[in-house]
């Protein structure tokens, strides 16, 4: 077994922790918080969300570079199960578009909730960016119709940025994407 | 390269054909083409992948770092299972195949250790120095100077479109206040006119559009365009529709006052718009300036921001392009990797499988499977290889075959042999003709058990020098018979010859004859006898009987006449004196006692010269024993006689009167011997393995001599001083007659016992 192990295995598991090495920085996800506030009003379920420091020095300077980021909130309506699995009552998708033009020096944004746009905005204000990007105000998403009373529920979101600048290597897939929820319980 | 068939004939009754083996086919990994195919699908994919790694600089970053690097990454993920399972699972089975002791386990391992390491380390070292070199030239491309000269140029672009929107904002700015005492909404369209038309000239302002603005009228102000001034050189085919929306948007109150707007013919405008307050401060009209920069000098910048943006966005992309790049690599290295190792063990296999093959297949030919046989497709060293071994385990099995038949010969010669020793020791055991064989040296090799009973040689065997054997007195003629035939030229004459054995006379007719070997030389000498006593002494009874019969006729016809002329001679002398007739009565009654005398004499030879055939049945012997003694009883006050007998004493097929016959004869004999005092015991025996039926007469009499006891037997002799000599004579005959036999010895203390031995 001896050049079995000196010819095969030694080289290849070198191999691997040096280009594991190699790969990309991995910043810590507990430094970006998303947090969750519910408002059952009008037959929606009213969705707040912020993304606290979401907006980060990598994302901030990927738009100067004209890349075009996005941030895309995935939300689910879920109802907990104490026997089995919790049920996804249903989804919604909020995007946060910033694109930034170096020549004319003022930021396109743009925001869509499941493929419904809103009208672009032209700002210069980075601050407005950052607002934009990760501050979401009682957006009714969900409709309270088919929810029962009394009921307790709970919002999930799951907040994916593009374009993502940490690679790790061999595993390019999403990781460590910040989520935050919320419960209430359905009183009419 | 070396492939095996399984083509096993079927099998020929009469003679098996040989058994071809294989090992079992695997119907993909030994399928040339799917082979062929398998290495070409490899090498496509490699320059599949090198091809898009060369044309990766056309793809943009994005597309790279989302789309590509999240294939790529994927496939090195799938290619690197893919090898740690090829890996592990014939490393697996090399462990296995070296921990059950497999023939060629080691070889194997070592052999796949070696392709494997050949393999694997320089593609881990260059995978190593490539990445090196990737991401150095990676930082070489974000160096200081060039992110310094492509910001710079940003900037300026930047600048340059800040400046000329400042003009257009400014004289937005300058129009709206002017236009602000022209009473708006219901301005006089030509104070308007005169108040923009300065404001527009090339170097400044390109255009100048005022809108009026009515509130009130619905959820959103009524916005309308009044006037519009541009310079001659303005492009044809501008289109109002973005200054509209700008002004809109103003009237709305946004604060968006600034757009762009680029041009289908090339060039860009710069607008910029500023609301116009009524005489009652609110919003009645909106301004929008543009400025027009020409193709050209739009382009220029858009350029300069463009290689601006692609170089940032390749650095803030660096990592991931770094993975992308890494990935390729690895991708490709990754390819040569799995192929390689496959390979290897692939060549591994098809090494040493046909060497396995044939470590088995002479495992089986050492376990007696000569029939086993290889089947080679090539003609390559390991083709020669196979069929040298084949041409061996054919031969072997030939040898085989022959030693069998040999060995089948050999047996069954054995056989033969081993019967007709068995044959001739039996014959030799049963037949009343003693043999004795003695071989060169003088030593005796066979001797059966007729020779050591006649000769009465018990506990003689074979190993014993014949002189030894035959060194008795009276076998001296026996031992002068061999030694006459050993060193002689020819053999001797049969000789009769006389030995006294036990008191008896025992006479032999033997002959002696040497053994030839295949060259004609001595080998031994066989010396056969055979005892002739029975037969001189059946001789001797018929010549008796021959004489008694002659006897009995040349005696008895003369006997009556003499008999009626002494009677006569009695009759005719009564009248004479009775001196004289007193003398003739004395001679004829003298004449007429001896005459009868004579004639019972002459019955009695009659008697024995015409014995009857016995009758036999089946009769109780201790019943017919005690018959025949009752007609002593009283008759001899000092004589007793005893009589045993079993209980189950079984029937015997004899002729009762011929029996009782023997019976008193024996009595009578021992009656007188015994001079009629003394103990008779007459015991019936029956021994059920021998078959006979013994009927013992024992007395205590003064017994008879062991030289006497043959003549016992014969006509005319008698001890008595009264008889004729045939009592035993005639017993003999009769028990002869019935298949049995009779014999004297002593008794115990003292007397005589005769046995009598009847078939049962």
């Amino acid at each position: 077994m001896k050049p079995l192990l000196a010819g095969v295995l030694l080289p290849l598991v070198a191999s691997l922790v040096w280009l594991a090495a190699m790969g990309g920085p991995v910043r810590a996800a507990n430094e970006v918080d998303l947090q969750v506030k519910l408002l059952a009003k009008d037959g929606h379920v009213q969705v707040s969300f912020t993304l606290t420091h979401g907006f980060t020095s990598e994302l901030q300077a990927a738009i100067r570079s004209g890349l075009t980021a996005t941030i895309a909130y995935e939300t689910e309506l879920r109802r907990g199960g104490t026997l089995w699995f919790d049920r996804t009552l249903a989804t919604a998708t909020v995007t946060a578009t910033a694109r930034y033009d170096n020549l004319t020096r003022q930021h396109q944004l743009s925001r869509t909730v499941d493929g419904r746009g809103e009208e672009p905005r032209l700002t210069e204000d980075e601050a407005q960016v950052r607002e934009w990007m990760t501050v979401f105000k009682q957006l009714p998403l969900f409709s309270t119709k088919q929810l029962e009373e009394n009921a307790e529920y709970y919002v999930r979101v799951r907040a994916r940025t593009r374009p993502r600048v940490n690679w790790l290597l061999f595993w390019p897939w999403e990781h460590g994407a910040p989520t935050g929820e919320a419960r209430f319980t359905l009183i009419q | 390269m070396l492939t095996l068939r399984d083509t096993s004939p079927a099998p020929s009754p009469a003679r098996p054909r040989p058994r071809r083996q294989a090992f079992e086919r695997r119907p993909f990994r030994d399928n040339p083409l799917l082979i062929v195919v398998g290495i070409a699908l490899l090498v496509t994919a490699l320059a599949a992948t090198l091809s898009f790694g060369s044309r990766s600089s056309r793809f943009s970053p994005d597309f790279l770092t989302e789309f590509v690097l999240y294939a790529l990454s994927a496939a090195d993920l799938a290619m690197i299972l893919a090898l740690v399972f090829v890996l592990a699972r014939n490393i697996l089975k090399l462990m296995v195949e070296r921990r059950r002791g497999l023939p060629f386990a080691r070889f194997r391992s070592k052999l796949v250790g070696v392709l494997l390491g050949m393999t694997l380390i320089p593609s881990v070292l260059v995978l190593f120095v490539g990445s090196e070199l990737i991401r150095t030239n990676l930082d070489r491309w974000f160096n200081a100077p060039m992110e310094e000269i492509v910001a710079s140029a940003n900037r300026t672009a930047g600048d340059y479109y800040r400046e000329r929107q400042k003009l257009v904002s400014d004289t937005s700015q300058r129009i709206s206040v002017a236009l602000a005492p022209l009473g708006f909404p219901d301005a006089d369209v030509t104070r308007v006119f005169e108040v923009i038309k300065p404001e527009v000239a090339p170097l400044r302002t390109s255009m100048v559009e005022v809108y009026r603005v009515v509130l009130g009228r619905g959820p959103r102000p009524d916005v309308s365009a009044v006037a519009e001034v541009r310079v001659p050189s303005f492009p044809s085919d501008y289109n109002r529709v973005s200054a509209d929306r700008l002004a809109e948007r103003v009237a709305s109150g946004s604060a968006e006052t600034h757009g762009f707007e680029p041009l289908g013919g090339g060039g860009e405008l710069l607008r910029s718009a500023a609301p116009v307050r009524g005489r009652d401060g609110k919003l009645a009209g909106v301004v929008v300036a543009s400025d027009y920069l020409t193709g050209e000098m739009a382009d220029r910048s858009r350029r300069m921001t463009d290689a601006y943006e692609q170089y940032s966005k390749l650095k803030v992309l660096k990592s991931n392009m770094f993975g992308v790049y890494i990935s390729f690599f690895l991708m490709v290295t990754l390819m040569i990797l799995v192929g390689a190792t496959w390979i290897g063990f692939y060549l591994a296999k098809r090494i040493t499988r046909p060497i396995q093959m044939l470590a088995a297949a002479a495992r089986d030919i050492g376990a007696g499977h000569l029939d086993h046989r290889l089947e080679p497709e090539t003609s390559d060293e390991f083709g020669a290889l196979v069929e040298a071994f084949n041409a061996m385990t054919g031969e072997l099995s030939n040898s085989r075959q022959d030693l069998e038949r040999s060995a089948q010969d050999l047996q069954r010669q054995h056989q033969e042999v081993e019967a007709r020793r068995r044959y001739i020791e039996t014959v030799l055991e049963r037949i009343t003709t003693g043999v004795v064989s003695v071989d060169a040296a003088g030593r005796v090799t066979t001797i059966n058990s007729a020779a050591a009973r006649l000769l009465g040689l018990q506990g003689a065997g074979a190993g014993q020098p014949v002189a030894d054997l035959l060194g008795r007195t009276d076998l001296s003629p026996l031992l002068a018979l061999v030694e006459g035939a050993r060193s002689g030229a020819q053999d001797p004459p049969a000789q009769e010859i006389a030995l006294a054995h036990d008191g008896r006379e025992v006479h032999l007719a033997a002959a002696a004859t040497r053994l030839h070997g295949e060259g004609g030389a001595t080998e031994g000498t066989v010396l056969v006898f055979d005892d002739i006593t029975p037969l001189i002494r059946a001789q001797k009874v018929a010549a008796w009987r021959e004489v008694a019969r002659r006897l009995a006729h040349e005696i008895k016809n003369p006997l009556t006449p003499i008999q009626l002329c002494a009677e006569r001679l009695a009759r005719h002398f009564q009248s004479a004196p009775a001196p004289t007739r007193a003398l003739v009565e004395e001679c004829t009654k003298t004449i007429v006692g001896e005459v009868e005398s004579l004639k019972g004499l002459v019955d009695e030879f009659s008697q024995f010269a015409r014995m009857p055939a016995p009758k036999r049945i089946p009769t109780n012997l201790p019943t017919l024993l005690a018959d025949t003694l009752a007609l002593y009883v009283g008759l001899f006050r000092e004589v007793k006689i005893d009589t045993l007998a079993p209980p189950d004493m079984p029937l015997v097929r004899v002729d009762p009167e011929q029996i009782r016959r023997v019976v008193i004869n024996l009595v009578d004999n021992a009656i007188e011997a015994m001079e009629r005092k003394g103990q008779i015991v007459i015991e019936v025996q029956h021994a059920a393995v021998e078959r006979v039926a013994r009927i013992v007469v024992a007395d205590n009499g003064p017994g008879i001599p062991a030289s006497e006891r043959e003549k016992l037997f014969m006509p005319y002799y008698s001890t008595k001083r009264r008889g004729s000599g045939l009592g035993l004579a005639i017993v003999r005959r009769i028990i002869a007659e019935h298949g049995g036999s009779i014999d004297a010895a002593d008794n115990v203390p003292r007397g005589t016992r005769f046995i009598v031995e009847l078939p049962v």
